[in-house]
């Protein structure tokens, strides 16, 4: 039983720390909010030192190491309010596909991402309400065809490939799918933030070639679920990591802000708003990295734990947030601060695999109430 | 990062386990002769925390002659999860034991450590802690209960209030004015006074869940003689040993808090089998079960948390970040009440505790448990202090 990082892994996030700190400011996730085009950074660094690849087999030109590993780099991305394809590639797409254990489609699409040449991400199907009809595939010849919407992709207008789950009518319903990003029709949604961007995304009688079909159609639900959870404990570590900052940021301001000539985080109401702060990011934190030890040692608690930090994370963001914005006052409430950029990612990170209350849902059936 | 224990700590475990199975209390004579306080310790519970500390399993951290075994961190730790599965405590006299004899070892003098110190760990003497006064609660800094030094004794005049076990006390652990010219926080001392002393007057003070059970007193002193050498560390110091024994209880008061919590949420699982007010299960209420899975949530994280913030807290500091345990602990605990009290309606308020004692068939009424949760929130240092302290002391804001 250890929940401190070894001494090697805390080298590596500190040393991802140290290059977000340089080559991804909060400006960058700014200038994609205010309509820029993707930046370059820190997409580039990832691929140059290895991260993409960082949790994946050496045989694939990965680093072999873990997803403690892939966590804490996820982390540090979310501290640093990073733009870019590194989440939905890293945490969604390459999961997808490895769960499958298609080691023809590992060698080529994830010796791919590890490499920086592909970026990616994944449709996951119907959401839990049944507000999605999601993605139909039938069989045609040894192809398959595939018809349907899936809404609110992440970076589902710019991966370049899309790893789609969707209804067949054999086995236990699901297949899974890879689908170049040029044989998508994408709507690009105007979300809450455009660092983080979203598209509807139409299948419009799309034909996948038996290449592209990963592991068996109609015995898809056990991968597509595993990939889900490990993408939703990444989800809560990257929004762990921008609350954090937020956090920082609300302290800072505290200390430096006077007013009736007293910093303002000299005053009891400012201060006891900033411990209960502290302990929703602790209980976000130390859940998020139980989850992750538990995703990277593939104990049977996977479900619950990745429910557990989703559900942890959504209750810090929620605080964490609004007081944020509100300590700030007058000048949290303006477009130029970056106070709401960070509000912005954090809310989202919520708000996409379920939010803290349907994961309470899940968990509460998990616990047989 | 590792999920488990290795394998030699958990033959620790197992070691402790065929003890306990082998050493527990008889479960008829806990019954027959239950503790009535937080210092009065039934014969049962004292030759039980005598084998405990014959074996080395009464603070494991400490060498055999103190009643341990020089346990490791780690096995400290499992040791305390072990102990909050039987369903006695240690000690019926825990302010004793976690609070003052951790206190006498550090300070005492080996004259003092000889006379109190093995005594208090075998139970042959029990202890009160003499802190707060009507005037010196959460500011207890402020305290003015005084001790005048004439000779070679000296003569304390003042009140205590709050006071756990005073009325089966042999002893108080007594923080006193030995200095009223001095900053408050300096002329602060301890003195061990004996309970059976001319001028002490106990008088009980029965807590809110019940009229019938006090372990609350106010205790008077009125001229008590304490001779000098009652005297613990040196004279006008002992407000860090306020802040350094309030510490001691926390190291890893978590573990046992988690458990008790994590048994709690088993009651509210059990609770959602039975009907709620429109007749359906109480488990098919979308409120009450989003309800409960955020209590679970939230003592899982507090197990996490414990778990993540270990290795500060095995070396028995006062690390501040104690602080986010104790209040997210007692809040936890608090909300879980509330949400089983109103999950019952109108069934809650039967408050009947007929049936109910230590290692009763029946567990206390919601509302009473309710009630009790506020001797977290309040006791060593309220919610409002413990937000006060982790804002100045561990995120650095200025001082108000």
């Amino acid at each position: 039983m250890d929940f401190e990082v070894s001494e090697e892994q805390e080298q590596l996030r500190a040393s991802v720390a140290d290059v977000l700190a340089r080559e991804c400011p909060p400006s960058l996730a700014r200038a994609r909010v205010e309509g820029g085009d993707a930046p370059v950074q820190p997409w580039r660094s990832a691929v140059e030192l290895g991260w993409t690849g960082i949790a994946l087999p050496e045989a694939w030109g990965g680093l072999g190491l873990s997803f403690e590993e892939l966590g804490l780099v996820v982390e540090e991305h979310g501290r640093a309010l990073a733009p870019g394809p590194f989440l939905a590639t890293t945490t969604w797409f390459a999961p997808l596909v490895r769960e499958t254990g298609d080691e023809v489609a590992g060698a080529r699409w994830l010796a791919a991402v590890a490499r920086g040449e592909c970026t990616g991400s994944a449709a996951w199907g119907p959401d839990l309400a049944g507000r999605d009809a999601g993605v139909r595939a039938r069989r045609d010849g040894d192809a398959w065809i595939l018809e349907g919407t899936q809404r609110f992709v992440l970076d589902g207008d710019s991966a370049d490939e899309l790893a789609v789950a969707a209804q067949v009518e054999a086995g236990d319903g699901c297949a899974l799918f890879l689908v170049p990003q040029q044989a998508l029709k994408c709507q690009r949604v105007v979300s809450l933030d455009a660092s983080r961007p979203l598209a509807h995304v139409g299948f419009d009688g799309v034909r996948v070639a038996p290449d592209r079909v990963l592991g068996e159609p109609g015995a898809s639900r056990g991968v597509l679920a595993r990939a889900r959870e490990e993408a939703s404990v990444a989800l809560a570590l990257e929004t762990v990591g921008t609350c954090r900052t937020l956090f920082e940021r609300v302290l800072e301001h505290a200390r430096q802000r006077v007013q009736f000539g007293r910093p303002i985080g000299s005053f009891q109401a400012v201060q006891h708003k900033c411990a209960d702060m502290f302990v929703q990011i602790e209980k976000a934190r130390a859940t998020a990295h139980f989850a992750m030890m538990v995703i990277a040692e593939d104990d049977p608690r996977r479900a619950l734990a990745a429910s557990l930090a989703k559900a942890a994370a959504g209750d810090c963001q929620r605080l964490v947030a609004k007081e944020a914005i509100q300590i700030h006052g007058g000048m949290g409430f303006t477009w130029e601060s970056d106070v709401h950029l960070f509000a912005r990612r954090a809310k989202t990170g919520d708000l996409l695999l379920g939010t803290a209350r349907e994961h309470r849902a899940r968990l509460a059936a998990l616990l047989e109430l | 990062m590792k999920l488990h224990y290795d394998d030699a700590t958990e033959r620790f475990r197992a070691e402790l386990r065929a003890w306990l199975e082998e050493n527990q209390p008889d479960v008829a004579a806990v019954r027959a002769d239950p503790s009535r306080s937080s210092a009065h310790v039934p014969e049962w519970a004292r030759a039980w925390q005598e084998r405990l500390f014959d074996a080395g399993w009464l603070v494991p951290g400490w060498p055999p002659e103190l009643g341990g075994r020089n346990a490791t961190p780690v096995q400290q730790l499992v040791y305390f999860e072990e102990m909050a599965r039987i369903p006695v405590m240690r000690s019926y006299n825990p302010q004793g034991l976690t609070i003052i004899a951790p206190s006498l070892r550090d300070f005492a003098s080996p004259a003092q450590q000889a006379r109190f110190l093995v005594p208090s760990l075998r139970a042959q003497i029990t202890w009160c802690l003499g802190m707060s006064e009507p005037g010196a609660g959460s500011d207890l800094a402020g305290l003015q209960t005084r001790a005048e030094l004439q000779g070679d004794r000296f003569l304390v005049t003042g009140q205590k209030v709050w006071t756990s076990g005073a009325a089966h006390s042999d002893f108080c652990f007594c923080f006193v004015r030995t200095d009223s010219e001095a900053p408050k926080h300096r002329g602060i001392s301890v003195l061990v006074i004996d309970m059976r002393s001319p001028g002490i007057d106990v008088r009980s003070m029965p807590e809110l869940t019940d009229r019938e059970r006090a372990d609350f007193n106010e205790v008077f002193f009125d001229g008590v003689v304490v001779p000098r050498e009652n005297l613990v560390g040196p004279l006008n110091q002992g407000w860090s040993m306020a802040a350094g024994s309030l510490a001691h209880e926390r190291g890893m008061l978590w573990t046992s808090q988690a458990a008790r919590l994590e048994q709690q949420i088993d009651r509210l699982r059990e609770l959602a089998r039975t009907p709620g007010s429109d007749g359906r299960r109480l488990g098919e209420d979308a409120v009450f079960r989003d309800r409960v899975a955020s209590l679970y949530v939230d003592v899982q994280a507090l197990r996490c948390m414990g778990y993540r913030g270990f290795a500060k807290f095995a070396h028995g500091e006062a690390a501040p970040e104690h602080s986010v345990l104790k209040l997210f602990g007692s809040e936890i605990e608090q909300r879980l009440c509330l949400v089983a009290l109103e999950a019952q309606g109108a069934e809650g308020l039967d408050v009947d505790w007929a049936g109910f004692g230590m290692m009763g068939d029946r567990e206390p009424p919601w509302a009473n448990r309710y009630l009790h949760t506020f001797a977290n929130t309040i006791a060593g240092g309220t919610s409002e202090i413990q937000r006060n302290i982790i804002a100045q002391r561990v995120l650095g804001l200025p001082r108000s």
